[in-house]
């Protein structure tokens, strides 16, 4: 996976992603192993735990159909998880050039 | 199809504008699809990893993108027919989300797909003879061309017929399947460059010769990380020559060129190694040594592929450019997209139309199935079914009367489809970018849509005349900015999204590149950035001045000041 969309530092925290395998449409790592298409459903961890968790969840990819797992650094400030960089509230939140596509209604939907 | 071409007689009507495949095509086109299927069930079944599998997907150009998997179709040198278009507009209603994407490379992507739907989709685009082979990986790519082929009055020899040509001897070429990185080809008839050869690995221009047709050879262009400006390689290929001489370039690339490292591995890094001159001694080599009676392409087989091309019967009445001119003093506005969308046509009174995918504040290349499907039936009605792709993200209607135009753009108006801003500011060639594409740093298209709603006043665009913006969201350079007038290229600053100007880039027969222009800055200062570099323009430049002749004139610190002087 691209370093690029993993990078975290230590200290924080983060939620854990993929593409769902079928349709290819971004899923979120939620209690207990689902996966969700809501970024508000996933499940927070920490920074330091979170490679073992990645690592789990990748072994499990074929069974629970989903490709590309990866973590995603989130800002701490806020109920609802916000990814740090834009590219990751993109995906979190949907294509900023078509808001009727929205993955959360109620979510932020200015990604800036 | 193979290295031979084939050309076997045709019985039925041929398509205006492309080549008519045969049983021998559309039975590959169906083993391909049936073995994608197969593919397909092995990966949702866990037989295939994702790593195996994803090499699989990729040749049959479905790649997986930020928010879902993406579909690139393979438009031959960007012409379609109206058929075809219906297909694709049934595709975005049936399996996307209502809308397709055309791109600079004259195909169309649909950003919604879903793995399962592929097969289904692939089979649909084979019945009406479309696929997505070669549209990824390390091969011989969709052959791009003048979008006025067979219609510009400028133009020397109509280029389709020989990139057909060059698409069968290219498709599925048992030695050039795993070239050390994608090859692109650009092939024009015209001495006025309007497919950007200059920034292809191999660019060719067609032109009658003493004794039949001959090409001018230019290689090693290209954009991406290295922007390169191609080398004329050579004059005057005598058009039986042309697959052998083709052949032994890109043999010597596949010999020589760079496999250890993505970013070396284009053509144009080799001949910039090798020198042109180099590089020419060892394609000569090549081709001296080669078995040329395999290669030749004779003048029948050149004659038996043009007898597969539909043509347009031209036989507009003697009055129709009268009537032209009477619609165009009678209404101002439709005056307007005349001046801006349409160009000559070699046959009296007839004209191209060229259809905007650009409308002012607009996604550039965007087309909805609703207009996909208006457009198909716009062409049948006015343009013998016949439509093509830009490498500018517009469309084409190569033949229209011209006692028909006024009528033809009310029924683009009707489609919200009249934008009249060709070549204009409004004129924007945007890549996906951040909002769809995995290895964006920076969205492009919400650039593109501020900007074309700031200079959405059609007189202010002609005032402004000819200016190119060309917005690329990373390095990979989709959206041409290397070649911009003025560039934009997004950049990722710790996971936030800033812009690079550059200014001076061409890419017609002055081809340049680009220079930046200073210190990258966010989205909003990069609008008025360009607000600022227009009204320096404005100011500076004499009669008839475009602003890249100005900039060239009086170089970058005029325009440097004008940004960043003021903060
Ligand atoms: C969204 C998915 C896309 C991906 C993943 C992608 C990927 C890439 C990459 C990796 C390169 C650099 C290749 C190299 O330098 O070796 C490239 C170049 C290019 N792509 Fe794309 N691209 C995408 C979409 C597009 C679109 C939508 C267009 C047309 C608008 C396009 C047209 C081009 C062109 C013209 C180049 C420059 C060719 C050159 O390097 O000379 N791409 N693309
Ligand atoms: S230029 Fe970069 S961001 Fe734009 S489509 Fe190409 S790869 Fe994606």
């Amino acid at each position: 996976m691209d370093v690029r969309n993993n990078r975290r530092q230590a200290g924080g925290s983060s939620v854990v992603t993929a593409n769902r395998l079928l349709d290819g449409r971004i899923v979120w790592l939620a209690e207990d192993g689902a996966w969700s298409g809501r970024i508000d459903a996933a499940q927070v961890f920490s920074n330091d735990g979170i490679e073992a968790v990645i690592d789990t969840a990748t072994r499990r990819q074929q069974a629970d159909g989903v490709v590309g797992v990866y973590g995603v650094q989130i800002g701490d400030d806020s109920t609802t998880p916000v990814p740090v960089t834009v590219r990751e509230r993109i995906r979190a939140f949907g294509p900023t050039v078509h808001p009727e596509f929205a993955t959360l209604t109620e979510g932020p939907p200015d990604v800036r | 199809m193979s290295a031979e071409i084939l050309a076997t007689p045709d019985t039925g009507a041929a398509p205006v504008g492309h080549y008519a495949y045969d049983q021998v095509d559309r039975a590959f086109l169906h083993d391909r699809v049936e073995q994608f299927r197969d593919q397909v069930a092995r990966r949702l079944s866990g037989a295939l990893s994702e790593d195996e599998f994803k090499p699989l997907r990729l040749m049959n150009g479905l790649y997986l993108q930020l928010h879902a998997y993406m579909l690139r179709v393979a438009i031959p040198y960007g012409i379609l027919d109206s058929r075809q278009m219906r297909e694709l507009a049934h595709i975005a209603r049936t399996y996307d989300r209502d809308y397709g994407h055309f791109t600079t490379r004259q195909n169309i992507q649909f950003n919604w797909i879903r793995l399962e739907d592929t097969p289904d989709i692939l089979a649909r685009l084979a019945a009406v003879d479309m696929h997505a082979i070669q549209t990824s990986g390390n091969c011989i790519r969709n052959i791009t061309c003048d979008q006025f082929a067979g219609a510009a009055v400028d133009e020397l020899l109509d280029p389709r017929v020989h990139a057909e040509i060059l698409r069968q001897w290219s498709t599925l070429h048992p030695e050039f399947s795993f070239l050390p990185r994608k090859f692109k080809i650009a092939i024009s008839g015209s001495p006025n460059d309007r497919v950007a050869a200059r920034f292809h690995d191999i660019g060719l221009v067609a032109k009658p010769g003493r004794h039949g047709t001959v090409f001018d050879v230019f290689v090693g262009g290209g954009m991406g990380r290295t922007p390169v400006v191609g080398v004329h390689l050579r004059d005057n290929l005598p058009e039986e020559d042309l697959l052998a001489y083709l052949e032994a370039m890109v043999r010597v690339y596949n010999e020589y060129g760079r496999r250890d490292n993505i970013y070396k591995a284009r053509i144009k890094i080799l001949v910039q190694a090798l020198s042109a001159e180099g590089y020419r001694e060892k394609v000569d080599a090549e081709f001296a040594a080669m078995d040329r009676a395999r290669y030749r392409l004779p003048p029948e087989t050149v004659a038996a592929i043009r007898a597969r091309f539909g043509t347009p019967v031209l036989d507009a009445p003697s009055d129709a450019a009268d009537r032209l001119a009477e619609a165009r003093r009678t209404d101002a506005l439709f005056d307007r997209w005349v001046r801006t969308n349409t160009h000559p046509h070699r046959a009296a009174g007839y004209i191209s139309a060229v259809v905007s995918l650009k409308p002012d504040g607009g996604i550039p290349g965007d087309a909805t199935s609703a207009q996909i499907d208006a457009i198909a039936d716009i062409a049948d009605r006015f343009s013998f079914g016949e439509i093509r792709i830009s490498h500018m993200q517009n469309i084409v209607l190569g033949h229209v009367r011209q006692d028909q135009l006024h009528a033809l753009w009310q029924e683009l108006g009707r489609a919200g489809l009249a934008s009249a801003n060709i070549g204009l500011i409004g004129d924007i060639i945007a890549c996906p970018g951040l909002d769809y594409c995995s290895l964006a740093n920076a969205r492009s298209i919400p650039i593109a849509q501020k900007l074309s709603a700031r200079f959405a006043n059609p007189a202010l665009q002609e005032r402004i005349g000819d200016l190119q913006i060309k917005i690329s969201g990373c390095i990979n350079a989709c959206g041409h900015h290397h070649a911009g007038h003025i560039g934009i290229l997004g950049v990722d600053k710790k996971g936030e999204e800033f812009f690079q100007l550059t200014l001076g880039g061409s890419a017609g027969n002055d081809a340049a590149i680009g220079q930046i222009l200073g210190p990258a800055l966010p989205e909003d200062a990069t609008v008025d950035a360009i607000a600022h570099l227009v009204d320096a323009y404005l100011v500076h430049r004499t009669d008839g001045e475009r602003f890249l002749d100005t900039y060239r004139r009086l170089g970058a610190a005029l325009f440097k000041d004008a940004v960043y002087a003021l903060a």
